[in-house]
Protein backbone atom coordinates (compact mmCIF):
# COMPACT_ATOMS: atom_id res chain seq x y z
CA UNK A 1 0.00 0.00 0.00
CA UNK A 2 1.30 3.49 -0.63
CA UNK A 3 1.19 4.35 3.28
CA UNK A 4 2.88 6.65 5.30
CA UNK A 5 5.40 3.85 6.41
CA UNK A 6 7.02 4.50 2.63
CA UNK A 7 8.98 7.52 3.32
CA UNK A 8 11.90 7.23 1.31
CA UNK A 9 12.50 10.47 -0.48
CA UNK A 10 10.24 12.71 1.59
CA UNK A 11 11.52 15.99 2.40
CA UNK A 12 10.93 17.88 5.50
CA UNK A 13 11.07 15.54 7.96
CA UNK A 14 14.89 16.25 9.13
CA UNK A 15 17.78 14.67 9.82
CA UNK A 16 18.14 10.96 11.23
CA UNK A 17 19.28 11.50 14.87
CA UNK A 18 20.83 7.96 16.13
CA UNK A 19 21.04 8.15 20.17
CA UNK A 20 24.27 7.45 21.42
CA UNK A 21 24.52 4.52 23.93
CA UNK A 22 21.49 3.26 22.58
CA UNK A 23 19.71 0.82 25.26
CA UNK A 24 17.84 -2.32 23.52
CA UNK A 25 15.21 -0.95 25.53
CA UNK A 26 13.80 2.52 26.96
CA UNK A 27 11.29 1.23 29.30
CA UNK A 28 10.06 -2.25 30.49
CA UNK A 29 6.84 -2.36 28.88
CA UNK A 30 8.80 -2.24 25.61
CA UNK A 31 10.39 -5.81 26.46
CA UNK A 32 7.13 -7.19 27.48
CA UNK A 33 6.13 -6.26 24.00
CA UNK A 34 9.21 -7.79 22.61
CA UNK A 35 8.07 -11.12 24.30
CA UNK A 36 4.43 -10.83 23.75
CA UNK A 37 5.56 -10.08 19.36
CA UNK A 38 7.71 -13.60 19.99
CA UNK A 39 4.96 -15.73 22.05
CA UNK A 40 2.14 -14.57 19.69
CA UNK A 41 4.35 -15.61 16.91
CA UNK A 42 5.30 -18.85 18.19
CA UNK A 43 1.20 -19.32 19.00
CA UNK A 44 0.66 -19.35 15.04
CA UNK A 45 -1.52 -15.93 15.24
CA UNK A 46 0.29 -14.13 12.30
CA UNK A 47 3.32 -14.26 10.29
CA UNK A 48 6.19 -11.55 9.77
CA UNK A 49 4.56 -9.81 6.46
CA UNK A 50 1.16 -9.52 8.23
CA UNK A 51 2.78 -7.82 11.54
CA UNK A 52 4.67 -5.54 9.11
CA UNK A 53 1.36 -4.51 7.21
CA UNK A 54 -0.45 -4.16 10.47
CA UNK A 55 1.96 -1.60 11.18
CA UNK A 56 1.85 0.39 7.57
CA UNK A 57 -2.48 0.24 8.82
CA UNK A 58 -1.82 2.42 11.18
CA UNK A 59 -3.50 5.80 10.93
CA UNK A 60 -0.73 8.04 8.84
CA UNK A 61 -0.47 10.73 12.09
CA UNK A 62 -1.05 8.40 15.09
CA UNK A 63 1.95 6.48 12.74
CA UNK A 64 4.30 9.30 12.44
CA UNK A 65 3.81 10.37 15.85
CA UNK A 66 3.90 6.41 18.02
CA UNK A 67 7.16 5.50 18.81
CA UNK A 68 8.86 2.22 17.34
CA UNK A 69 7.20 -0.75 20.01
CA UNK A 70 4.04 1.32 19.81
CA UNK A 71 3.87 0.15 16.13
CA UNK A 72 4.60 -3.36 17.36
CA UNK A 73 2.08 -2.99 19.97
CA UNK A 74 -0.71 -1.44 17.59
CA UNK A 75 -0.05 -4.16 15.25
CA UNK A 76 -0.45 -7.07 18.14
CA UNK A 77 -3.96 -5.67 19.06
CA UNK A 78 -4.94 -5.52 15.43
CA UNK A 79 -4.18 -8.70 14.31
CA UNK A 80 -5.41 -9.96 17.44
CA UNK A 81 -8.94 -8.81 17.30
CA UNK A 82 -9.09 -9.11 13.53
CA UNK A 83 -7.88 -12.79 14.05
CA UNK A 84 -10.64 -13.57 16.76
CA UNK A 85 -7.92 -14.10 19.37
CA UNK A 86 -9.46 -10.94 21.22
CA UNK A 87 -12.68 -9.27 20.78
CA UNK A 88 -12.07 -4.94 20.46
CA UNK A 89 -15.03 -4.78 23.86
CA UNK A 90 -12.33 -6.59 25.74
CA UNK A 91 -9.49 -4.75 24.93
CA UNK A 92 -11.45 -1.25 24.91
CA UNK A 93 -12.72 -2.33 28.30
CA UNK A 94 -8.62 -3.02 29.90
CA UNK A 95 -7.26 -0.04 28.49
CA UNK A 96 -10.30 1.79 30.46
CA UNK A 97 -9.72 0.09 33.34
CA UNK A 98 -6.06 0.42 33.53
CA UNK A 99 -6.68 3.97 32.63
CA UNK A 100 -8.53 4.74 35.41
CA UNK A 101 -6.05 2.56 37.63
CA UNK A 102 -3.41 4.50 36.90
CA UNK A 103 -4.81 8.29 36.76
CA UNK B 1 1.92 -22.54 11.36
CA UNK B 2 4.65 -24.11 13.55
CA UNK B 3 4.71 -23.24 17.12
CA UNK B 4 8.14 -22.51 18.52
CA UNK B 5 9.96 -25.06 20.52
CA UNK B 6 12.75 -24.15 23.42
CA UNK B 7 15.54 -24.90 20.97
CA UNK B 8 14.55 -22.52 18.61
CA UNK B 9 14.13 -19.43 20.35
CA UNK B 10 17.70 -18.27 20.23
CA UNK B 11 17.54 -18.37 16.52
CA UNK B 12 14.07 -16.44 16.01
CA UNK B 13 15.42 -13.75 18.42
CA UNK B 14 18.67 -13.71 16.43
CA UNK B 15 17.53 -13.93 13.07
CA UNK B 16 14.21 -12.40 13.43
CA UNK B 17 12.59 -15.43 11.94
CA UNK B 18 14.07 -15.47 8.64
CA UNK B 19 11.84 -15.97 5.49
CA UNK B 20 14.97 -17.74 3.60
CA UNK B 21 14.14 -20.62 2.09
CA UNK B 22 17.32 -22.36 1.60
CA UNK B 23 16.38 -26.07 0.80
CA UNK B 24 14.14 -25.02 -2.43
CA UNK B 25 15.69 -24.69 -5.95
CA UNK B 26 13.66 -22.13 -8.01
CA UNK B 27 15.82 -20.74 -11.17
CA UNK B 28 16.62 -17.48 -10.94
CA UNK B 29 14.75 -14.87 -13.67
CA UNK B 30 17.95 -12.55 -13.77
CA UNK B 31 21.81 -13.39 -13.94
CA UNK B 32 24.37 -10.61 -12.43
CA UNK B 33 24.69 -7.59 -14.69
CA UNK B 34 20.97 -7.64 -15.63
CA UNK B 35 19.69 -4.50 -16.98
CA UNK B 36 16.14 -4.15 -15.30
CA UNK B 37 13.47 -2.02 -14.61
CA UNK B 38 11.53 -1.99 -11.22
CA UNK B 39 7.33 -2.60 -11.80
CA UNK B 40 5.00 0.19 -11.31
CA UNK B 41 2.91 -1.83 -8.76
CA UNK B 42 0.34 0.13 -6.41
CA UNK B 43 -1.14 -2.63 -4.04
CA UNK B 44 -3.96 -1.92 -1.53
CA UNK B 45 -2.10 -4.83 0.43
CA UNK B 46 1.27 -5.29 1.71
CA UNK B 47 4.32 -4.74 -0.56
CA UNK B 48 8.38 -4.16 0.01
CA UNK B 49 8.89 -2.29 -3.36
CA UNK B 50 8.95 1.37 -2.09
CA UNK B 51 7.59 3.85 -4.20
CA UNK B 52 11.10 5.79 -5.27
CA UNK B 53 11.87 3.07 -7.28
CA UNK B 54 8.78 1.99 -9.20
CA UNK B 55 9.48 2.66 -12.96
CA UNK B 56 13.51 3.30 -12.55
CA UNK B 57 15.92 1.55 -14.24
CA UNK B 58 18.75 -0.63 -12.44
CA UNK B 59 21.40 -3.71 -12.93
CA UNK B 60 21.28 -6.77 -10.98
CA UNK B 61 24.26 -6.64 -8.45
CA UNK B 62 23.61 -9.79 -6.39
CA UNK B 63 21.25 -12.86 -6.06
CA UNK B 64 20.65 -13.43 -2.19
CA UNK B 65 18.45 -16.78 -2.50
CA UNK B 66 14.84 -17.82 -2.50
CA UNK B 67 12.94 -15.90 -0.03
CA UNK B 68 8.92 -16.09 1.04
CA UNK B 69 7.53 -12.89 -1.19
CA UNK B 70 5.73 -10.75 1.17
CA UNK B 71 3.06 -9.31 -1.10
CA UNK B 72 1.57 -13.28 -0.69
CA UNK B 73 2.53 -13.77 2.60
CA UNK B 74 0.89 -10.88 4.35
CA UNK B 75 -2.60 -11.90 2.96
CA UNK B 76 -2.50 -15.61 3.47
CA UNK B 77 -1.95 -16.36 -0.50
CA UNK B 78 0.97 -19.03 0.12
CA UNK B 79 4.66 -18.20 0.47
CA UNK B 80 5.55 -17.97 -3.33
CA UNK B 81 9.40 -18.10 -2.38
CA UNK B 82 11.65 -16.28 -5.19
CA UNK B 83 14.74 -15.15 -5.45
CA UNK B 84 15.54 -11.60 -3.96
CA UNK B 85 18.26 -9.26 -5.54
CA UNK B 86 20.24 -6.70 -4.79
CA UNK B 87 19.55 -4.16 -7.13
CA UNK B 88 21.80 -1.25 -7.98
CA UNK B 89 20.57 2.15 -8.93
CA UNK B 90 22.26 5.49 -9.73
CA UNK B 91 21.26 8.40 -7.72
CA UNK B 92 20.68 10.22 -10.65
CA UNK B 93 18.02 7.43 -11.90
CA UNK B 94 16.04 7.47 -8.64
CA UNK B 95 16.93 11.81 -7.79
CA UNK B 96 17.77 13.77 -11.14
CA UNK B 97 20.18 16.10 -11.44
CA UNK B 98 20.51 16.91 -7.67
CA UNK B 99 21.94 13.97 -7.08
CA UNK B 100 25.83 13.06 -6.61
CA UNK B 101 26.42 11.44 -10.25
CA UNK B 102 29.33 9.12 -8.20
CA UNK B 103 26.85 7.69 -6.20
CA UNK B 104 24.07 4.52 -6.12
CA UNK B 105 21.45 3.00 -4.31
CA UNK B 106 21.93 -0.51 -3.85
CA UNK B 107 18.18 -1.80 -2.49
CA UNK B 108 16.80 -5.63 -2.38
CA UNK B 109 13.97 -6.32 -4.54
CA UNK B 110 12.16 -9.55 -5.06
CA UNK B 111 12.00 -11.10 -8.50
CA UNK B 112 8.33 -10.59 -8.65
CA UNK B 113 9.27 -6.31 -8.63
CA UNK B 114 11.03 -6.67 -11.47
CA UNK B 115 11.17 -6.89 -15.84
CA UNK B 116 14.19 -6.92 -18.32
CA UNK B 117 14.83 -3.83 -19.22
Amino acid sequence: MNGIHDLGGMHGIGPIAPEKEEPVFHADWERRMFGLFIAAFAGGHYNVDEFRHAIERMAPAEYLTASYYEHWLHSLETLLVEKGVLKKEELDAKIAALAKEGS
Amino acid sequence: MSLLTPDSVPTVVTTGASTRRASQAVTPRFKLGDRVVARNLNPIGHTRLPRYVRGKHGVIHHDHGLFVFPDTSAHGEGDKPQHVYSVRFESRELWGAIADPRASLYIDLWEDYLERA
